[in-house]
């Protein structure tokens, strides 16, 4: 077994070895099918809560994860903000001196949370100008009824 | 409405985030699918090779003591209870409950073909380089229950 602890080595593994094996597109196909098959608790959340649905989601997954953040809520502008002070995934990879983390590994986080939510009538901000300092801020508004 | 803020700093909370057992699940479902068990075996035993390395360095220096002790780390850390042995050049790991498989099951999780290979790719690769063997003998894919064993290769 590997441990749940262990999973982001094995997740940034997986983006290079699905790289060598069929490039580019592989890495953001299956990051599609994850968002498509992985990530229906989210898509739960905002159609029941709407904005407030991405509160509740990353309530749950950033605690359990660990991480160092800040979280808002703004319903009355519909907006939800995150701002990643120390991402415990890519700052977990990047303390692991002997492996190399794939050369884009938070860009999953752009992929996984835009393909759910921009359908459902939210823009999808994803600010990746820290992630080498395992940082970044993602911003999601409502901006279609 | 009031603007609502949540603020945590890592020491707040434990790291464990057992959903992640159903994202590798899902990693070793889609690898299966587009690219076959033979890219999954290989996949896993690259990342064993390289994430695994300190466990199999201490291999070399202390034998199986070191895999004990590796098994034991691995199960305390997902809190879940594992009964692991060793008698001499045999090392014995059962585990009445897979907390991955079990976790993955109570939520609803798909638990992938192949995932019984995050247990037997990964231990045979443990064993590379060394003079010892390791043995799926029994898996469960519904609960994940199994008996590993490790032992001396025959010369």
């Amino acid at each position: 077994m590997i441990s749940c602890t262990e999973f982001i080595p094995a997740y940034s593994e997986l983006f290079k070895f699905l790289e060598k094996k069929g490039g580019r597109e592989a890495v953001l196909d299956f990051w599609n099918y994850l968002s498509d098959t992985f990530l229906g608790n989210l898509k739960d959340l905002v159609r029941e809560h709407g904005i407030r649905g991405c509160w509740l989601y990353w309530t749950h997954t950033l605690n359990e994860e660990a991480a160092d953040f800040t979280m808002e809520l703004d319903e009355e502008a519909q907006e939800f903000r995150i701002v990643m002070h120390n991402c415990p995934s890519k700052g977990r990879l990047l303390e692991l001196g002997r492996m190399k983390p794939y050369h884009d590994y938070c860009g999953h986080c752009d992929v996984l949370y835009r393909r759910v939510l921009e359908p459902m009538g939210y823009s999808y901000e994803f600010d990746g100008s820290g992630v080498d300092k395992a940082r970044c801020a993602i911003v999601i508004r409502r901006v279609r009824k | 409405m009031p603007k609502e803020t949540m603020r945590r700093t890592a020491a707040d909370n434990e790291y464990l985030h057992k959903d992640f057992h159903g994202s590798l699940s899902g990693g070793i479902e889609y690898l299966d699918t587009h690219f076959g068990e033979a890219a999954v075996k290989e996949y896993l035993r690259d990342f064993t090779l390289a994430y695994y390395k300190p466990v199999m360095d201490d291999m070399k220096q202390r034998g199986l003591a070191a895999l004990r002790d590796h098994f034991e780390r691995l199960y305390a850390v997902e809190k879940s209870p594992v009964d692991v042995r060793l008698d001499g050049e045999v090392l014995t790991v059962r585990v009445a409950k897979c907390p991955a498989v079990t976790h993955m099951r109570e939520h609803g999780y798909p638990v992938a073909r192949l995932f019984v290979e995050t247990t037997r790719t990964v231990n045979e690769t443990l064993c590379d380089g060394s003079p010892y063997k390791a043995e799926l003998l029994e898996y469960d894919g519904e609960t994940g229950r199994s008996v590993q064993r490790f032992s001396r290769r025959r010369s």
